[in-house]
């Protein structure tokens, strides 16, 4: 095989991917912005401009990244001492813990947020429980509070990445560092900190992307503290009588602005820390003089966090699960299990929406991590202009709010010239799921893979291995965590999603998220309550599956 | 040198391959699944053109109550045969859809819960009149459109809901929710979410002019929260953490009331808004004959015993409900619909930045 003949193929498919993504994400979008400057039929260019002069814009825009900012420090808080308890410590061996952890994730913002309201607010469940607690409640009803909540919500993304980056940095390099006489804060700012930077960069810009873009803690928790943010007024124009999608195209622009700002810091720093870790001598976990004492902080730490991540919402949850009357509150003459009964008979519609879900979320999941991997490996190191732009399309559905990309795709895919009829059918649904989700995987595989020393490749064809078995043999082990927890994060994130789902399932047809919102609306919020329960559970149990056959798999 | 990038790109064009290879496959499944869709459609279509008898589908998009719409559905399916299609969603929710869907329209049915939104529709030329509607001369004239573009087939009253633990002696008008013992204990219904909330506002501000705004500004200063859709609103009352809702929807307060709840509802002697929830054709339809036989169901004794039976007000004024105040219980203000609708997204506008 020629140098010529690789070079082609190379190029073929990164010319394939940007094609896809244009066709995929980007064409979709444009849809977007023709329709933010036609007003009425006609073009007008300052159209956008006239709106965000005319709205109190710059305030909701200030509230979003303020927002933004304090939940990447919320979340650090929480996943940077977890992230290195879980790969430096003894506890590292409590797999279970990777498990649990997506619970708050995969737990809807919107019901994560009830939770907390339901166990905060006056004469809420905590101040059934502790009635002289009940000072806390003012002081929980503020953007502190929120943020909190988000935080929560969120930590586990960062909490994957940076221990992803904290294990392969490996105990090797920091021990040369302690040989050297280094102490630990040394050792820290010069070794650790370095190598997991670009690990961070990703993560927090997630992080603060996902909280801009969030629409659930804003419309449940933050209008009842009246904290306003870009989402919720998207969704005013988008969802309200007069409909107007100029308006919130307009706003989605420079909400976009603001995050390809992001990502662009992110990539320079990206860049500058990016360092070869993996280069086959083999590594083994840093497992350094970790005292009693440490650990039984560590402990500690994880006990409070799952009490506050996920004991105190799940608490309400259940607890409004279960209540035959929410105006008596928590007694034990009180509970049912009525709901669960009536979701879980077979035929039934919510039996109906809870298959829905773990179907087209499956499939979503698979393709994303198919797609995702693709075009990780096209953008590579990001060293072209064609492999960046790959990098920056395939980014884009995580850096525009859901409900925005997901009209885009609506106006795209029902577009009356459009000659694949994919609107309204499942085929529809799956592919929204793809494409809102495929920047976790790109993410997730870039992560694992920009750490690859290439020397490894050369390794593998000296000794006389071809590109096909390099690949099955080398890149696909070391890259393969990243794309399981791709998978894992899409599956998780597919089968709760609601925004999207609103809007595009077709009709008769509905998800578990659609129909606990739905509950919530017919005022069945009990009923709501126990699908939730249901269906986060078994997303539990699906996970917990797929990480024991992982680990069978590794033992051999 | 030279070596190195063959060895790299060597076991990337396997990977990219691989990769490709999937994706064009997947593509190819997904054409293949929607083609045999596309047939089954193109017949769909062919059979319509051909006797319009064969046409079997509608699409209706409604707003709740989610179990009447289903009921309501079943009852049409059984008598005509005909599948129904239906999305499910608040007013807003099926606005955006429509409006996405705005080139190429699904629906032919739409059920909503708020009035001036149906006349908007109307007023851009999507609605499709249908005169001849059978028993659409018993509806209520004041919330149906007389050339028959849209029928409001049921209504819901707004009032004050309050929580029976917490307040002892229900208030009896409007301006009573302005007196300290209501302080802090309100909630209002955000009416860029809730069309019967703005309807209320609307109304309210109709009958009395801008002098109506005081009654706003009074329940502001008494810490007057406004707190997202109706159920949204009401649900901190069911569990006690508010005490009262104002501008409440009132057959969600009498199915809570129902299922033994601790909540009640008043209607202020003043007077109050009745929110029609109007069902209209869509000009864009491609089942014609089944949009209107629909009409006509909805318009039937048999729905309409069904809409009473949800704690709706019925409407057709011949159809009495019995789980619920009657339209001549309930004390009306001298509303001016034409005015509501005109004025919508000011009122809008005003009172969300004034509750903010």
């Amino acid at each position: 095989m020629g140098g010529l003949s690789v070079k082609h193929i190379r190029g073929w498919s990164l010319t394939l991917a940007l094609i896809a993504l244009f066709i995929l994400i980007v064409l979709p979008l444009l849809q977007i912005f023709i329709q933010s400057v036609y007003v009425d039929g006609t073009f007008q260019w300052a159209a956008p401009f006239r709106t965000l002069a005319a709205s109190q814009f710059a305030g909701v825009l200030f509230n979003s990244i303020w927002l933004g900012i304090c939940v990447i420090a919320g979340t650090t808080v929480l996943a940077l001492p977890l992230a290195w308890i879980m790969s430096n410590t003894r506890l590292a061996h409590w797999r279970w813990l990777d498990v649990v952890l997506l619970i708050p994730f995969m737990t809807p913002p919107y019901i994560g947020s009830m939770g907390w309201i339901l166990f905060m607010q006056k004469n809420g469940y905590m101040e059934q429980l502790l009635p002289d607690m009940h000072f806390l409640t003012a002081s929980f009803f503020s953007l502190g509070g929120m943020v909190m909540i988000m935080s929560l919500h969120l930590f586990p993304f960062l909490y994957l990445l940076l221990r992803g980056a904290l294990v392969r940095i490996g105990g090797s390099l920091e021990e040369a560092g302690a040989v050297m006489g280094g102490g630990f804060l040394y050792r820290f700012r010069r070794i650790i900190l370095p190598l997991l930077l670009s690990a961070y960069g990703m993560g927090a810009l997630l992080i603060f992307v996902k909280t801009i873009a969030e629409f659930g803690t804003p419309a449940t928790f933050g209008r009842r503290i009246g904290y306003e943010v870009m989402t919720s007024e998207i969704h005013k124009y988008i969802s309200s009588w007069p409909i107007d999608f100029g308006k919130a195209t307009s706003m989605a622009s420079v909400l976009l602005t603001a995050c390809l700002l992001m990502w662009y810091v992110q990539s320079v720093i990206n860049r500058k820390f990016t360092y070869r870790l993996i280069g086959g001598k083999g590594s083994r976990p840093s497992r350094l003089r970790v005292s009693s004492w440490t650990t039984a902080l560590s402990v500690m730490f994880i006990l409070l966090l799952l009490i506050a991540a996920i004991g105190i919402p799940y608490f309400s949850i259940i607890a409004a699960s279960s209540m035959k009357l929410r105006g008596i509150g928590l007694a034990w003459n009180n509970l049912t299990l009525d709901y669960y009964k009536e979701l879980l008979s077979w035929g039934s519609e919510s039996m109906e929406a809870l298959l829905n879900s773990v179907f087209l979320s499956l499939g979503a999941s698979t393709l994303a991590v198919v797609l995702g991997t693709w075009f990780a490996l096209v953008i590579g190191g990001s060293r072209t202009k064609i492999q960046r732009t790959v990098d920056a399309f395939s980014l884009l559905p995580n850096t525009v709010p859901g409900i925005v990309m997901v009209v885009g795709l609506i106006l795209w895919w029902n577009s009356p010239w459009m000659p694949i009829p994919l609107y309204n059918t499942y085929g529809m649904v799956i592919l929204t799921y793809v494409i809102l989700f495929v920047p976790y995987t790109v993410q997730y595989v870039k992560s694992a893979f920009t750490q690859v020393d290439t020397g490894l490749f050369h390794a593998g064809q000296v000794f006389g291995g071809r590109p096909s078995y390099i690949f099955r043999r080398i890149v696909l082990p070391l890259i393969g965590p990243g794309m399981l927890a791709g998978w894992m994060m899409t599956f998780t994130i597919a089968s709760r999603e609601l925004v999207g789902s609103l809007l595009i399932l077709p009709p008769s047809v509905q998800t578990s998220a659609t129909y606990i919102f739905a509950q919530f609306e017919q005022g069945q919020v009990s009923l709501g309550m126990a699908m939730a329960v249901i269906s986060v559970g078994l997303t539990t149990l699906l996970l917990i599956l797929m990480e024991s056959l992982n680990s069978r798999r590794k033992w051999k | 040198m030279m070596n190195r990038r063959v060895f790299r790109t060597g076991w990337k064009k396997g990977a990219m391959l691989a990769l490709t290879l999937t994706f064009g496959l997947a593509v190819a499944g997904c054409g293949t699944a929607t083609t045999s869709k596309d047939g089954a459609q193109a017949d769909g279509s062919a059979g319509q053109a051909g006797a319009a008898s064969t046409d079997q589908k509608l699409v209706v998009y409604s707003a709740g109550p989610d179990g009447l719409a289903k009921k309501l559905i079943a009852g049409y399916e059984a008598q005509s045969g005909v599948k129904v299609e239906l999305f499910q969603g608040t007013t807003g929710k099926i606005l955006a859809r429509m409006e996405a869907e705005k080139t190429n329209p699904v629906a032919d049915v739409v059920v909503l819960a708020s009035l001036p939104s149906v006349q908007g529709l109307k007023k851009e030329g999507l609605t499709l009149p249908y005169p001849d509607a059978k028993n659409a001369d018993k509806l209520n004239p004041d919330w149906s459109d007389k050339e028959g573009h849209y029928f409001s087939t049921s209504a819901s009253a707004l009032g004050i809901a309050f929580n029976t633990k917490l307040v002892k002696t229900p208030p009896t008008s409007w301006a009573d929710l302005a007196k300290p013992e209501y302080k802090d204990q309100v909630n209002i219904p955000d009416p860029s979410l809730s069309g019967s909330a703005l309807d209320f506002m609307t109304g309210y501000l109709s009958a009395k002019g801008d002098g109506g705004w005081t009654l706003f500004e009074r329940y502001k200063a008494n810490g007057v929260a406004m707190a997202g859709a109706n159920q949204e609103a009401l649900d901190p009352v069911i569990t006690g953490a508010k005490g009262v809702v104002v501008a409440a929807v009132d057959y969600m307060t009498y199915k809570a009331k129902a299922k033994g709840e601790p909540i009640d509802i008043v209607y202020p002697t003043e007077g109050t808004v009745i929110s029609p929830r109007p069902a209209a054709i869509l000009k864009s339809t491609q089942h014609e004959q089944n949009a209107k036989a629909f009409i006509d169901y909805l318009l039937s004794d048999e729905a309409q015993k069904l809409v009473a039976d949800a704690s709706l007000l019925p409407g057709r004024t011949d159809i009495k409900a019995d789980k619920r105040a009657n339209l001549d219980e309930i004390p009306l203000l001298k509303t001016n619909w034409e005015w509501m609708g005109e004025h919508g997204s000011d009122v809008t506008e005003k009172f969300t930045q004034m509750f903010k």
